[in-house]
């Protein structure tokens, strides 16, 4: 992991440091970056946020550390835990929930051996279920990291596990950067990830 | 407010007019009628608040029609009384069908995952949500399903302990920590219902006023850890007391039990600490009740202190101080009531004839002692307490407000939180003003003077009208060596920075703050001048606040517990020694008896050394006490006495405000107040001082003591009276100051 | 009835997401058109259009352009709502994806009326595709100097728009609490009084704010191009223009249809091709706040803001909309409604916000008890609770969260009870097993043992 020499440990990068100054002069307040300063941290910290990453999120924005755990376990898309290389979060809200959706569910669980919030031992994997993704319209819906799959089914769920399991893509990190990116302007013209 | 600014409306049909914007809740307190309410409370932000709902009620207000009629329109959803603004005309109902349900049904959500063991709660009897249930809740509970579960009496801290099934989520205990003490330790977690309170990562809090969360929380969740289960609410006794822990005087309850204190709470007054309570008040007061307390005088027999009866011990006094003549003196007094001090000095000086009287044992010198009394007056605080809030700028320099000061701390950090006001601090090392100061700078120890000077170089530069000010010439002389890059040099704090300073005492009314970084300087009375003339040059010559610290310190100044002046500030003819001297004295045998009353100065003296000499010595030593102090146990005879919690009286705190102590329980009959054992030893010395309550001598202040003449006891009241010059005083001087580098400074006294 | 393309007009134009397709099919002109206006213009053009708010509540949008005071040096915002959240809903999600310029020169043209600056879009946190195509729509605008300073040439009109993305949270959808998350603070609705009723006095950082949905700020350049007049020529008295709705569930052609207000509910079965799996049980009109409407009396309803259910219980008589924010969800008569409820109401135990106590202490309770039932241990007391349970959220609780919570569990009690007495005597479905599948109790409380210390 890169790091800048920077006091306490802190693992920000260049490049997010400066993606964070940037985002801070969004807003009148440099309160305000929380959430972004937020997912730059995951980025930064392989995808979930650990006390030091919060800790660094603390310093950077000069806010209380209390008031930073607060804000981060409000909202679901923060991970406390590592996740699996592929999260997988199946919508399983009423639209998807009447058109398969726990099949799918059960289907994934039994196929991986675990339930919903764990990791699969060589950590490849880890399932959750969240509410309504609202692209019901493609019912069942399952977003694994930056991308969402639709019309996902018990049926085909195992092409999808298939798919994944080939594939460097659509990790928790990379959702983090796909956010970060579209945050900072310019962000559509920067290379892909 | 302006009369216009009242607004008139109804509440469950009883007129009343209040300020527009009044709460509707505190409307409703002043026509009499009861909202009940969990997470309302005044002191706090409303931003995060109208979360219990507990207090709905149903809202109209007027609307006029189109053709010009009014006509009362009801608000389709019953509101939150309190933070609904009132407004002319509107109508409050809360004793509807509707308004009722609505209790019932909040208090139901409430207590479903309540834990209802009131019987083990500390809170039982003054709980809330017990009182709001018998008032307005529901008979029974529908629930039955499992309730929420979480570990009982979870520790947050020495303080504190937690039990978060027990809470309703009101957020009065993270509304404090954000928007008064600003430590900002406690805090929500998740959401919904599985949202709790926590630290960060589960780690200590760390908080100076932790104690006031167990308070303000409307359950039985956070509770004292000290207090868990040593009483029940119905079983104590409680009185009117005041913190002795630092000067500040704030309002206090002992709450007691069978002649033991079993814990402290905050009493409510606006003008001094408002409701909060700092953790060392909170929490330190039990001294009172420790079993190391003295009960029966002790006597030097053999070389070892032996207990004795009160006839004994006083006799040996009498008769020594006898012998002794006029070769006597007392030191300490800082810590007893007026009344004590009072009859103490009046001991010393109509019946022994002796000037030999200090209260003081550090190396500060307060005005009344140091030469500063012509530009400060007699107080050590220009300002009222509450005055700090209307500040536009207040300079903290040299001190640790928090713990020196913590309670007004906090009166500093709402001017900044609620009222807009601008701290700057200034101190030798960052301190947890870092929050809201700004700037906040540090600078090298002991350069106070510098970097005063560079301040003042660039306001007397903005200040044309300065010239007028007396001693103006050879003010502007004495800085002529001095340019803002030399102040930037000395102090170590950048040019710019000293402008910005500048900039915030030029905009407006500013309150100075020195603490123990200036009043510990060797060189301190130099330091405090040039504060002066900052403070003078700016137009804020009555803003110098350099607080005391021990209890009532200020009270034993006032009533001429010095070697130089009686009661009043009055000169004496011959001044005596003073507490240097008097040691000094001892220590070579040349004074026959030291009464030490209430003073440890092997613990608190600068000169330890000096004061073993001096109780080790010839010298009859004799100690009032609470405790057996070092200094005590060098003694020759020890008499016990009362602690606050034990006697009447009154202090008089840093803003000279003087307010009444009372008697709680008494600790064993042969404990007394300090007057009455200086009354008793001049009874014995048969010119007796014939007093027969605290409250006698308080009115013979009152006549003899004329900037006491208010503070009678029957007008002190619940807040107290600060007591005021005949006339304002402030000396408009300016003074030239001599920079003196710390290396080049002696220590002198 | 067809449907009526205004906004998905270029849903399938193929490159649309580039600047200069937009151009070319008339994108930005709007703009140009509206610059030529004076401000008061521009706000008049919106109120004789009729529009009202596409966020849910239909709250009449010129009043809220007009709200912000015109004459202030205060700093002020401009707010677009892409939280999109609700159950059922998915429309902002297309038209960002598709028309992402769109919703930026709506924006653009609604900063020019309230004189603001700045603009902040909040987008959900899942919504990556989507607002990816926003963020190139915005930089784009940036370089054809749409967006930044002194836009087209006008010396008095700088404006920034930057985007926000959430972290997964519904209740961020609700205004106030957006702003408080913009604030980067946890996702709390804040207090409107004394601001009340709009955040245009005081909002984001306590300054006069705007906040519009999408689907709003979508409908802007139109209005202004062709006219209020014109936009008011569609729709019924009280709802005017287009509204899409987003068909899922048992439905054979799902999707989003931007059709007219005023079209009969089961028109828009048709058109997007009828039940399937069975026939129509109930429908969900308009996300899943607002209450089902049961097959029987679907027929009765129009598609537009005046439509209402009323709910009598105690004293009170509730009316509840029917449009919402336009999620519509087709259940056939396979759908078991108790389980329906329950995964509802687990849906709003999971999100709300836990500040206020009835929405926090209640949403939970209806969860369990509605699972208890659907675990074979109803009562039949327990009907009774549940009413009185949403009686006691409607309108007691902080934000409109907690009434979206109770208004469909009172619609179901109302026009299902029979169902939930099935399920409490039987303890199973009156359509034997062939139903939703049973929800898994995961709302069950897991706290890692807190460290002895
Ligand atoms: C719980 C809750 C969730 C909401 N979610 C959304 C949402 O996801 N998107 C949205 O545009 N409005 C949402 N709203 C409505 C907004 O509060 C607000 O009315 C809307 O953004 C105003 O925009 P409009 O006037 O254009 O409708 C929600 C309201 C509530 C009470
Ligand atoms: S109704 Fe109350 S608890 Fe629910 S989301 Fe709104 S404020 Fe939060
Ligand atoms: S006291 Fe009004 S909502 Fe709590």
């Amino acid at each position: 992991m890169e790091t800048n020499g920077n006091e306490g440990g802190h693992r920000f990068s260049q490049k997010s440091i400066a993606q964070l100054d940037e985002i801070i002069t969004h807003y009148p307040e440099r309160r305000a970056a929380m959430l972004p300063a937020l997912w730059i941290a995951q980025r930064e910290y392989d995808g979930y946020l650990p006390p030091e990453a919060l800790q660094e999120v603390a310093d950077r924005l000069e806010r209380p550390l209390s008031e930073v755990q607060a804000v981060a376990s409000f909202y679901t898309m923060y991970n406390f835990r590592k996740r699996g290389r592929h999260h997988l979060e199946v919508c399983t809200c009423l639209s998807c929930a009447v058109r398969g959706a726990y099949e799918v569910m059960h289907k994934l669980e039994k196929e991986l051996g675990i339930s919903a919030g764990e990791v699969t031992v060589d950590g490849e994997f880890s399932i959750a279920e969240v509410e309504c993704l609202d692209f019901c319209g493609a019912a069942t819906v399952v977003q694994v990291g930056d991308q969402y799959f639709g019309n996902v089914t018990a049926e085909n769920v195992d092409m999808l596990l298939d798919q994944l399991r080939n594939s460097d893509s659509h990790t928790p990190v990379e959702l983090a950067d796909a956010l970060v990116k579209i945050m900072t302007p310019g962000g559509s013209e920067a290379a892909p990830a | 407010m302006a009369d216009n600014d009242l607004v008139n409306v109804k509440i469950d049909g009883i007129a009343v007019q209040v300020p527009k914007g009044t709460p509707a809740i505190e409307a409703a307190k002043k026509a009499g009628v009861d909202i009940p309410f969990f997470c309302y409370h005044p002191k706090l932000s409303m931003e995060a608040g109208a979360n219990c709902r507990m207090c709905l009620v149903e809202v109209a207000t007027p609307r006029k029609g189109p053709d010009g009629t009014i006509s009362m329109a009801k608000m389709p959803k019953p509101q939150t009384a309190c933070s609904l603004p009132v407004s002319e005309g509107m109508e409050i109902e809360t004793q509807t069908e509707q308004v009722i349900a609505d209790r019932k049904a909040i208090l139901e959500f409430l207590l479903i995952n309540h834990p209802l063991d009131c019987p083990i709660c500390d809170r039982g009897g003054e709980c809330p949500l017990q009182n709001n249930t018998i008032f307005y809740g529901p008979q029974n509970s529908r629930f039955i399903e499992e309730k929420r579960h979480f570990p009982k009496a979870y520790p947050l801290s020495k303080h504190v302990v937690f039990d978060r099934e027990r809470c309703i989520h009101c957020a009065r205990c993270t509304r404090f920590t954000d928007d008064i003490s600003g430590d900002h330790q406690l805090a929500f977690l998740k959401r919904g219902a599985d949202m709790y309170i926590d630290t960060f990562n589960q780690s200590k809090m760390v908080s100076k006023f932790s104690g006031n969360v167990i308070e303000i929380c409307p359950v039985g969740a956070l509770l004292s850890r000290d207090y868990r289960f040593k009483a029940r609410p119905w079983d104590i006794l409680s009185q009117k007391s005041i913190c002795t822990q630092c000067s500040n005087g704030c309002n206090i309850k002992l709450d007691y039990r069978v002649g033991r204190l079993q814990r402290v709470n905050a009493r409510l007054n606006e003008a001094v600490n408002e409701e909060w309570t700092c953790d060392k008040g909170k929490f330190g007061m039990d001294y009172v009740s420790t079993d190391q307390r003295l009960v029966t005088p002790l006597i030097r027999r053999d070389g070892a202190l032996q207990p004795a009866t009160w006839s004994e011990a006083m006799d040996l006094v009498v008769q020594r101080l006898k012998e002794a003549g006029k070769s006597v003196g007392a030191i300490g007094g800082a810590r007893c009531t007026n009344e004590d001090n009072y009859i103490l000095q009046k001991f010393f000086r109509n019946v022994l004839k002796s000037n030999n009287l200090d209260h003081r044992l550090g190396t500060y010198l307060p005005p009344a002692q140091s030469g500063l009394h012509a530009r400060l007056g007699y107080h050590t605080m220009g300002n009222a307490i509450a005055d700090f809030e209307r500040m536009k700028t207040i300079f903290v320099i040299g001190s640790d407000l928090v713990n020196e000061q913590p309670i007004l701390f906090l009166r500093v950090r709402k001017a900044w939180r609620f009222k807009g006001g601008r701290i700057i601090a200034a101190n030798p090392a960052a301190t947890q003003i870092s929050e809201f100061a700004d700037p906040e700078v540090t600078y090298r120890a002991g350069a106070e003077v510098a970097l005063l000077n560079g301040i003042i170089k660039i306001l007397a530069e903005r200040n044309p009208s300065a010239a007028d000010l007396p001693g103006y010439g050879d003010f502007i002389k004495s800085l002529a060596g001095w340019s803002i890059e030399k102040a930037a040099e000395e102090s170590g704090v950048s040019a710019e920075r000293i402008r910005r300073i500048a900039d915030a005492i030029f905009s407006g009314e500013t309150a100075f703050i020195a603490g123990k970084a200036v009043t510990e300087h060797p060189d301190a009375s130099a330091v405090i001048e040039a504060i002066c003339n900052l403070a003078v040059l700016s137009g804020n010559a009555a803003n110098v606040n350099i607080p005391v610290t021990q209890c009532n310190a200020q009270g034993a100044m006032d009533m001429g517990l010095l070697p130089d002046s009686a009661p009043g500030y009055t000169p004496v003819e011959e001044p005596g020694l003073n507490t240097r001297q008097m040691l000094e004295a001892a220590a070579d045998s040349n004074l026959k008896a030291l009464w030490l009353v209430g003073a440890d100065p092997v613990a608190h003296y600068t000169d330890a050394d000096l004061a073993k000499r001096a109780l080790g010595g010839d010298t009859f030593v004799i100690a009032s006490e609470l405790f057996l102090t070092p200094s005590a146990e060098l003694a020759d005879v020890v008499l016990p006495v009362a602690s606050v919690a034990e006697k009447d009286g009154t202090y008089t705190n840093c803003e000279r405000r003087v307010q009444r102590i009372f008697k709680a329980f008494e600790l064993s009959p042969d404990v007394h107040p300090d007057w009455f054992v200086f009354a008793d030893a001049s009874g014995r010395l048969e010119q007796p001082l014939p007093y027969f309550s605290a409250r006698d001598i308080l009115r013979e202040i009152n006549v003899t003591v004329p900037l006491y003449a208010d503070c009678s006891p029957q007008k002190l009241g619940n807040e107290g009276i600060r007591w005021q010059y005949p006339s304002a005083k402030s000396d408009l001087q300016l003074v030239p100051v001599e920079y003196r580098p710390l290396a080049k400074v002696t220590v002198a006294e | 009835m067809p449907e009526t393309r205004i906004l998905l007009k270029h849903r399938d134009e193929p490159g649309i997401e580039d600047i200069e397709t937009y151009e070319r099919l008339g994108g930005y002109t709007a703009l140009r058109k509206a610059l030529g206006m004076e401000r008061q213009e521009v706000i008049n053009e919106v109120k004789s259009s009729g529009l009202r708010g596409r966020g849910g509540a239909g709250f009449p949008t010129w009043i809220k352009w007009d709200g912000i005071p015109k004459n202030t040096n205060q700093p002020h915002y401009v707010l677009c709502n892409a939280d999109e959240g609700e159950p059922g809903t998915f429309k902002d999600r297309e038209l960002m994806l598709k028309c992402a310029h769109q919703i930026v020169e709506g924006i653009i043209i609604a900063g020019y009326a309230t004189l603001s600056k700045v603009s902040y879009i909040y987008i959900r946190g899942e919504f990556v595709e989507s607002a990816k195509m926003v963020r190139k729509a915005i930089d784009q605008a940036y370089r054809k100097g749409y967006l930044g300073k002194k836009i087209l040439g006008r010396e008095d009109f700088d404006f920034d728009l930057y985007i926000h993305v959430g972290a997964g949270s519904y209740e961020c959808g609700e205004e106030s609490a957006l702003m408080s998350s913009l604030m980067g603070e946890r996702g709390q609705p804040r207090l409107k009084f004394p601001h009340a009723p709009l955040p245009v006095i005081a909002g984001a950082w306590n300054q006069p704010t705007l906040i519009n949905n999408v689907e709003t700020y979508s409908v802007v350049p139109h209005i202004i191009v062709n006219g209020g007049a014109w936009y008011a020529s569609m729709g019924t008295q009280g709802s005017k223009g287009t509204k899409i709705f987003s068909l899922s569930g048992h439905i054979a052609k799902p999707g989003n249809y931007e059709i007219i207000f005023g079209m009969p509910l089961l028109d828009l079965v048709e058109l997007a091709g009828g039940v399937t799996g069975g026939n129509l049980k109930a429908i969900i009109p308009g996300g899943s706040s607002v209450p089902l409407i049961p097959a029987e009396i679907a027929k009765d309803f129009t598609l537009d803001y005046e439509a209402s259910q009323t709910v009598q219980y105690r004293m009170r008589t509730m009316r509840l909309p029917v449009v919402g924010s336009g999620g519509m969800m087709v259940f056939n008569d396979r759908t078991d409604i108790v389980t329906l409820m329950l995964r509802t109401a687990e849906f709003y135990a999971h999100e709300s916000c836990g500040k206020c106590t009835p929405c926090r202490e209640g949403t939970r309770w209806l969860y369990k008890i509605l699972y208890r039932i659907v675990s074979g241990g109803g009562r039949p007391s327990d009907l009774d609770i549940l009413m009185n349970i949403c009686d006691g959220i409607d309108g007691r609780s902080y934000c409109a969260l907690g009434d979206a919570a109770a208004w469909p569990i009172m619609g179901s009690l109302k026009h299902y009870r029979h169902e939930y007495e099935y399920w409490i005597e039987h303890k199973r479905s009156p359509l034997g097993d062939n139903f939703v599948p049973p929800v898994p109790n995961r709302l069950n409380l897991n706290f890692e043992l807190l460290p002895a210390r």
